[in-house]
């Protein structure tokens, strides 16, 4: 398989806190990653450089090709745009777009809407009931599951979830877990970061990170 | 997809747009009533000046004073000089051309009557209404219809280079036989040489001035009678002019050459007087002060005051603008940090926050244009005792106002935000 994430030797200091010291590691195309390690480990930090929300102090982390280190701030929006989905812990929906326009929102920034692929997204997450719901009407399951159809909606190349279950309840945490693995089956190259271990277990593989450093590697 | 994006945020978030149109509906309020006042003030000045017809004497330079008892002038046809008739059309060439609302010639001369208890008074040739050839190839209708507005007349006024009359009040009075409409006068040369001419009475004016003591007739009567073809002695001109300022009063010479430009290009009395005396060499203009325009200094002031206050309320509505979109921003951070996240460009957010903005400012704009017609008819029923009718030309204008403070307000806030770096927002921080 294809080699897709290339980190080489990534450091992020903000001020004089190293939230990344030397992170190296790759990933393969289709490989599902748990990204695990204690509160300011520097999981947010590793996740956000690689989805282009946030540059390196220094080192490589190149994407399909892309050295994200090297994209400018236009660069780094059409990177998010074209080649990641992100997944975040508050589900992060606009509030006054329904579910459907939520979707849609990231087809308009990507490039053009299509009412219909955004619809088949929605019933693809199984929500074909809550497709005009604001994330007001919607549960925490429901609107992480809207969130996961507006990452997969521009088909990205990596997607990146950023404890996509910790605000969620048992059952919500497996419902959109099941979603991941069913993407994961679907040939989706994920990076995931969790606290809880069992979750750690789906994961083909896991990155363990302890003060910004690999501690240990699966 | 743009549209449907404005439109949710208006449709289900209306409660947060309420403080910014708000700042826009007060600021709109207040600049359409002050600005309709200062249109109503405008107007009211220009129709008071106009119906108060000339405020210009024109005379020759190296004129006598006139030996006048009782409107006649005892003065020899011969003595003093005169202006030349073919040089009127130049008046319509100056700078302010289009102020130049209208102008009479005047040419008196002493005159014997036939057949009347009255035998000596004077002819007074002028215009009722004539055609002036004008330079530029056409032709001015003026006469003493514009420049004398407030003369009364009985019957009508005599036709332009007919043999009719109208005799003042005061002279008819004195032989309502002989002056009655329709009667013939007889003149006679005051040599007594030259021959009678015959002029039917077509009405009877009051002027409140010394031609109730004379018989109006059309000029080139006059002129042919007297033998001054071509010629008259005064002309009174009736002008648009603004009211004197610090500037108007200064000597010409003494301007420096931008503040000479700002003089000429101002409709002041003194320019405009200027301006024609470059026109038509060897005359002077005297200014011929009116009751109203000390009324018409008051009333300018008061429009710029006007123009004072519109300006303060768009600055005050445009910081309050800026206030609440501030405000509103980081209220929203959140959510453009997502779009951002997503992959929206700077610049889409910023269109998207932007035409939010307009449409606030376009919303604000109308029921502020609303408040201040109603404000407008309050304020002018206080100030001028009638009621200043609204403006619809000044919806647009309000309209394109509510839009640009919505834009200068809010442009700086939402800059900053579309630059938000969508990271730490998103950590929640
Ligand atoms: N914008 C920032 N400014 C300063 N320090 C920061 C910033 N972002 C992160 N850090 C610091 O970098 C370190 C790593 O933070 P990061 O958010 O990556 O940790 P994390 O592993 O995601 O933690 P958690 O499990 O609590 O989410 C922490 O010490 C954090 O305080
Ligand atoms: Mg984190």
């Amino acid at each position: 398989m294809a080699t897709l994430v290339q980190i080489e030797n990534l450091r992020k200091e903000f001020g004089n806190v190293r939230a990344l010291d030397g992170v190296t590691f790759s990933v393969e195309s289709g490989e599902w990653i748990a990204i695990m390690g204690p509160s300011g480990s520097g999981k947010t930090t590793l996740i956000n450089i690689l989805g282009g929300l946030d540059t390196p102090t220094s080192g490589q982390a190149v994407v399909d090709g892309t050295d994200v280190a090297r994209l400018d701030e236009a660069g780094l929006t059409r990177f998010r745009a074209e080649k990641i989905g992100f997944v975040f812990q508050q589900f992060h929906l606009v509030q006054y777009l329904t579910a459907l326009e939520n979707v849609m929102l990231a087809q308009y920034f990507h490039s053009t809407t299509d009412e219909g692929e955004a619809r088949v997204a929605l019933e693809r997450v199984g929500l074909a009931d809550r497709i005009d719901h604001l994330p007001s009407e919607l549960s925490g399951g429901e609107q992480q599951r809207v969130a996961v159809a507006r990452a997969l909606i521009n088909q990205p190349k990596l997607i990146l979830a950023d404890e996509p279950t910790g605000n969620l309840d048992e059952a919500n945490e497996q419902i959109v877990l099941r979603l991941f693995r069913e993407l994961h089956t679907e040939g989706h190259t994920i990076l995931m970061v969790t606290h809880a271990h069992s979750i750690g277990e789906l994961a083909d593989r896991r990155i363990d990170l302890a003060h910004g450093r690999l501690a240990h590697k699966v | 997809m743009f549209a449907r994006i404005v439109g949710q945020s208006f449709a289900r978030n209306p409660r947060r747009k309420m403080l910014t149109v708000a700042a826009l509906v007060v600021g709109m309020a207040v600049a359409t009533a002050t600005l309709t006042i200062a249109l109503e003030v405008g107007d009211r000045m220009a129709r008071e000046f106009r119906s108060l017809g000339a405020n210009l004497l024109v005379t020759p330079q190296s004129d006598t004073l006139p030996l006048e008892i009782g409107g006649v002038d005892y003065r020899p046809v011969d003595e003093g000089a005169y202006l030349q008739e073919s040089e009127l059309g130049k008046l319509k060439t100056i700078f302010w051309r289009h102020n130049i609302l209208g102008f009479t010639p005047f040419l008196d001369v002493p005159t014997q009557l036939a057949g009347s208890r009255v035998t000596d008074t004077t002819l007074i040739g002028t215009w009722y209404e004539h055609d002036v050839p004008v330079p530029d190839g056409t032709t001015f209708k003026t006469g003493l219809g514009t420049t004398h507005p407030s003369w009364r007349i009985r019957g009508r006024w005599f036709r332009d280079g007919a043999n009719e009359a109208v005799v003042g009040m005061t002279l008819a009075a004195r032989d309502p036989e002989a002056f009655a409409i329709g009667k013939k006068i007889q003149v006679t040369h005051s040599d007594g040489v030259s021959s009678a001419a015959s002029l039917e009475v077509t009405g009877i004016a009051s002027t409140g001035g010394a031609e109730d003591n004379a018989i109006l007739v059309p000029l080139s009567f006059v002129q042919a009678y007297s033998g001054h073809h071509g010629q008259f002695r005064q002309l009174y001109v009736s002008a648009l002019t603004k009211p004197a300022d610090a500037l108007a009063d200064r000597d010409p010479k003494s301007l420096t050459s931008a503040e000479y430009d700002r003089w000429f290009c101002s409709p002041y009395i003194s320019s405009i007087s200027y301006q024609i005396e470059q026109v038509i060499p060897g005359i002077d203009v005297r200014a011929i002060r009116r009751v109203a325009e000390t009324e018409g200094r008051i009333l300018s002031r008061v429009s710029t005051l006007l123009w004072i206050v519109t300006l303060a309320a768009l600055i005050a509505a445009g910081l309050a603008v800026a206030a609440t979109s501030a405000a509103a921003v980081l209220e929203r951070r959140i959510e453009i940090g997502v779009m951002k996240a997503i992959g929206a460009t700077n610049t889409a957010v910023t269109a998207l926050f932007l035409t939010e903005h307009l449409t606030l400012a376009l919303i604000g704009g109308a029921i502020g244009f609303l408040f201040g017609a109603g404000l407008a008819r309050f304020l002018g029923a206080s100030v001028f005792g009638t009621p200043a009718s609204p403006r619809i030309i000044l919806l647009p204008v309000v309209l394109g106002l509510a839009a640009l403070v919505a834009l200068i307000g809010g442009l700086i806030p939402l800059r900053r935000a579309a630059r938000f770096d969508p990271a730490p927002i998103l950590r929640g921080e």
